[in-house]
């Protein structure tokens, strides 16, 4: 049995039965919503997680659930399925993130492959998450000073211009510079950029900016 | 008015004046003329010693120009006759008072006798082709009349003096001669004024030339018979009996001439009898004057009454026998050339008695063929039991517009339309049927009707077709459902992991989902199919059921949410399901529509309720734009259409799908926003 949580929102009782039970057949721990709001209240939005939805329902249709996940910065990835070949309908799905878009009927195989490369692209988007938050975590024990060492660090500034630019000594900075390395588990220079930037922190300033 | 036309209106009022005035003298001349020649007339019947003549004209004739004129002109006649009367009596030597005596005397006569008739006939003319004005004549100028201005004259003449009779001798003669005048004169100058005495003339001149015969021999042989009796030398022994001589002429003159031919002859009868009297000749001539002139007065007056009379009692029975005849014929064309079947059958037995030429062209029987039988023997009812129905029906009473398939002699078959009554014809009771042939009729209809199915047919599958992608998706939801649940069972199998009960359960789901799209597939053929009408008793919840079942999808698919309002009180009525189903889904699939417009709330509200007025409602509510005021009135035309691919059929055919239902289609748009359409029919219990 996969542990990811998969959940299937469809307002069709039948269909909804049938989705699910092919998706137990297959391990994955699916549990069948017939409205989103019902789903709203139950899912899981830390964990990796699939949701299987239907794009036309009364009420809050699958696209306003889209945004609203969006908007809650869920980790779950959408596989739309679909009655008809909504063109319009599907592209805003997809341009919104949608890992699939299928087609009543569909084939098992289908099925099976969208929702688990949605399971996939949650996970990743999981690990991302998790990453990014230990980074911050890092980010945080740093000093206000050293914060300061780190973003002109990252710019790739040498010590002696960051010592003039915050009127400290050279060798200060070697030694803030040193501790930034240390607090955030970096190996080299590249290792730091790399961390900043997925932090979206110390980007590269224009010759002139400031 | 300018000077030329009042010159003209002028001119005009004088020219009439003329006219009136020319008239009256006229008149007036004709009474002087025919006043004095009657006195002279008068006195010339005179039997010499005695003073009063035999036939006295110049009341009567006073009396007869006088019943002519309205009351306002009847100083005219009085007027005219005073100078005559001066001139006449003046020049044989009477005294002036006494002149003027029997000028009032007469006068009174006339007067007398115009009043009473008057009196009693008000404003009609006295005519004597009735009875009743006869016997009305003779009672008012022919008795009281000359007898109380008798009692007047003979009072006056003892008075002044004047002859030497008695007062009950003038009073005996002077009525009778006064009373024979007025049956003589009175008579002949109305029944001959009557129509215009030129008019008379003219048609006696142009009538038939057998008809002329027959009058010169009635004339001819009355006044040879009269000359042959009355002025034969009085001591033929044969006498007596002769005197009924003239009799056949006289009922010949008056059953074929009517009462202006026995009034002329009678004229000729007393002018013939009392002349030979005078000349003492004829039967009369018996002793006194006095007794000779009452002999011939009493003749006369026995004549002249009993032929009056009986002039009218046969005119009037000729003319009623004209008439019956005429409306007997009248009846008879009608029915013979009547452009629908008649027929009459005996009640008691049916055996038919008479058809019309018209059922005998439609029918190919003969008049003769159809006439004592009936028309089970012809077999002209093609289903006998309505024979049966329509006859229990007449018993009853009147039967109209009863409908029944008649077959002709060839085996064709009419649809016939009867109106049935019970008429008692010589005393026979007997059944009158009218029938009408539809048979035109009803293959117009039928086409018309055919043609209608067509219509409704056709934007039926207009509509279906609009909807083709709705009902691809209500289809693929169980097909979806039924594909998923099979390969989740491979699935399991595959792996063998599978629990009977499991296994069941998706066996189970797998035929209810292979139901509901066979459900679907049955409804859309229904909608497809061209048929009969048939009206069944339905739910009008059911119906809603049924036809958001087919549109669930389109309209989910389309983001519009779906209330629906059922009502809890039964909602039935009788109509034709997939007419009223194709009216629905019209309703909702056009509000389907107009909720695609920007700003639209997509919300579909379907509601069903009995209405208070023995209705129920179906109401379709939509969230759109609701209907425009420009187009409102035109919703409903056949081929308006706000659709770039419409046909303009839908709500037209709606419409009159609902109306031929008994029932309403209403639209009206809502405060808030969005139209509904009201679907009103009649409920069954």
């Amino acid at each position: 049995m996969h542990a990811e949580n998969v959940y299937v929102v469809d307002d069709d009782p039948g269909v909804l039965r049938a989705v699910t039970r092919l998706l137990h057949s297959c391990g994955h721990a699916a549990s069948p919503f017939s409205t989103p709001a019902e789903f709203l209240a139950q899912y899981d939005a830390e964990s990796p997680g699939c949701l299987v939805l239907d794009i036309a329902m009364p009420g809050l249709d699958g696209l306003q659930l889209q945004q609203r996940l969006i908007r809650d910065r869920a980790t779950l990835a959408l596989v739309f399925i679909s009655g008809e070949s909504d063109i319009p309908g599907s592209v805003q799905a997809m341009k919104a993130g949608a890992v699939d878009f299928l087609t009543k009927p569909f084939d098992d195989r289908q099925l099976l492959q969208a929702v688990d490369d949605a399971l996939a692209c949650s996970r990743r988007t999981c690990e991302t998450r998790r990453d990014l938050h230990e980074l911050g975590k890092r980010f945080a024990s740093l000093t206000g000073r050293e914060k300061e060492v780190f973003e002109h660090v990252v710019r790739g500034q040498l010590n002696k211009l960051i010592a003039r630019d915050l009127g400290a000594a050279e060798k200060t900075v070697k030694v803030h510079r040193a501790r930034v390395m240390q607090k955030m588990q970096a190996d080299s220079l590249a290792d730091l950029v790399r961390m900043a930037e997925r932090m979206g922190i110390g980007a590269p300033v224009a010759p002139g900016a400031r | 008015m300018n000077d030329s036309s009042k010159a003209t209106a002028a001119s005009e009022f004088v020219s009439r004046l003329d006219d009136r005035s020319a008239r009256l003298f006229l008149v007036a001349g004709v009474v002087a003329i025919a006043y004095y020649s009657g006195a002279n007339v008068g006195f010339a019947l005179t039997f010499a010693p005695h003073p009063t003549s035999v036939v006295w004209p110049p009341n009567a004739l006073l009396l007869a120009a006088i019943l002519l004129l309205p009351p306002r002109f009847w100083w005219l006649p009085i007027v005219a006759a005073l100078p005559a009367h001066l001139l006449v009596e003046l020049r044989s030597g009477v005294p002036l008072t006494m002149v003027l005596g029997w000028f009032v005397s007469n006068c009174t006569e006339a007067l007398i006798g115009a009043t009473c008739i008057r009196q009693v006939l008000r404003e009609e003319p006295l005519r004597f082709d009735s009875f009743r004005h006869v016997c009305i004549f003779l009672v008012c100028a022919v008795l009281v009349a000359p007898l109380l201005s008798t009692f007047l004259d003979s009072l006056l003449v003892t008075a002044i003096g004047w002859g030497h009779a008695g007062f009950w001798d003038l009073v005996r003669t002077r009525f009778l001669s006064s009373a024979l005048a007025s049956l003589i004169i009175v008579p002949l100058v109305v029944s001959w004024t009557q129509g215009g005495i030129q008019g008379n003339w003219q048609s006696l001149r142009t009538a038939a030339t057998r008809r002329q015969v027959e009058v010169s021999a009635i004339f001819l042989g009355l006044i040879v018979t009269c000359l042959v009796i009355f002025e034969q030398s009085p001591d033929s022994a044969a006498m007596p009996a002769l005197l009924y001589a003239p009799l056949p002429f006289l009922l010949w003159s008056a059953v074929r001439l009517g009462p202006q031919g026995i009034s002329a002859s009678l004229l000729a009868v007393a002018s013939l009898a009392i002349w030979g009297a005078l000349h003492e000749l004829g039967p009369f001539i018996a002793g006194s004057p006095a007794q000779d002139t009452r002999s011939v007065q009493l003749f006369l007056i026995a004549v002249a009454v009993p032929m009056l009379l009986f002039v009218a009692v046969m005119t009037e029975r000729k003319e009623t026998r004209r008439a019956l005849q005429l409306s007997e014929e009248r009846s008879l064309k009608v029915f013979r050339s009547s452009p629908d079947p008649i027929v009459i059958a005996r009640k008691s037995d049916l055996v038919i008695a008479d058809v019309n030429d018209k059922w005998e062209a439609m029918f190919g029987y003969r008049r003769a063929e159809a006439i004592g039988r009936t028309t089970v023997e012809l077999g002209i009812y093609a289903n006998p039991g309505d024979r049966k129905t329509y006859v229990d029906l007449c018993e009853r009473g009147l039967v109209r517009d009863f409908a029944t398939d008649m077959r002709d002699r060839h085996g064709q078959i009419h649809h016939m339309i009867m109106s049935g009554d019970s008429v008692e014809i010589g005393g026979v009771e007997c059944l009158i049927t009218i029938a009408r042939d539809v048979t035109r009729q009803r293959l117009m209809e039928r086409e018309a009707q055919e043609q209608r199915v067509e219509l409704m047919h056709l934007s039926r599958v207009a509509m279906l077709g609009e909807l083709s992608g709705a009902l691809a998706h209500q289809l693929n939801q169980p097909l979806t459902a039924i594909l998923s649940n099979a390969q989740a069972a491979q699935r399991l199998l595959a792996r063998d992991r599978i629990e009977a009960q499991d296994l069941r359960e998706i066996l189970q789901d797998i035929v209810s989902e292979d139901k509901r799209a066979g459900d679907v597939i049955r409804r859309l053929r229904a909608l497809f199919k061209k048929g009969e009408t048939q009206l069944q008793k339905l739910d009008a919840n059911e119906l809603v059921r049924e036809v958001l079942s087919l549109v669930h999808g389109s309209l989910t698919s389309r983001y519009i949410r779906v209330a629906i309002d059922l009502s809890t009180l039964p909602v039935f009525v009788r109509g034709d399901r997939v007419q009223l189903q194709q009216v629905l889904l019209n309703l909702v699939s056009n509000a389907g529509e107009a909720m695609e417009a920007p700003g639209s709330v997509r919300l579909l509200t379907v509601k069903t309720a009995p209405n208070t007025d023995e209705r129920v409602q179906i109401i379709v509510t939509d969230g759109g734009p609701g209907v425009p005021d420009s187009i409102m009135a035109r919703l409903f035309d056949p081929f308006f259409t706000t659709k770039p691919q419409g046909l303009g059929l839908g709500l037209s055919i709606s419409r009159s799908i609902i109306a031929a239902h008994g029932g309403e289609l209403l639209v009206r748009n809502n405060p808030g926003g969005g139209a509904t359409f009201r679907i009103m029919l009649p409920i069954q219990q």
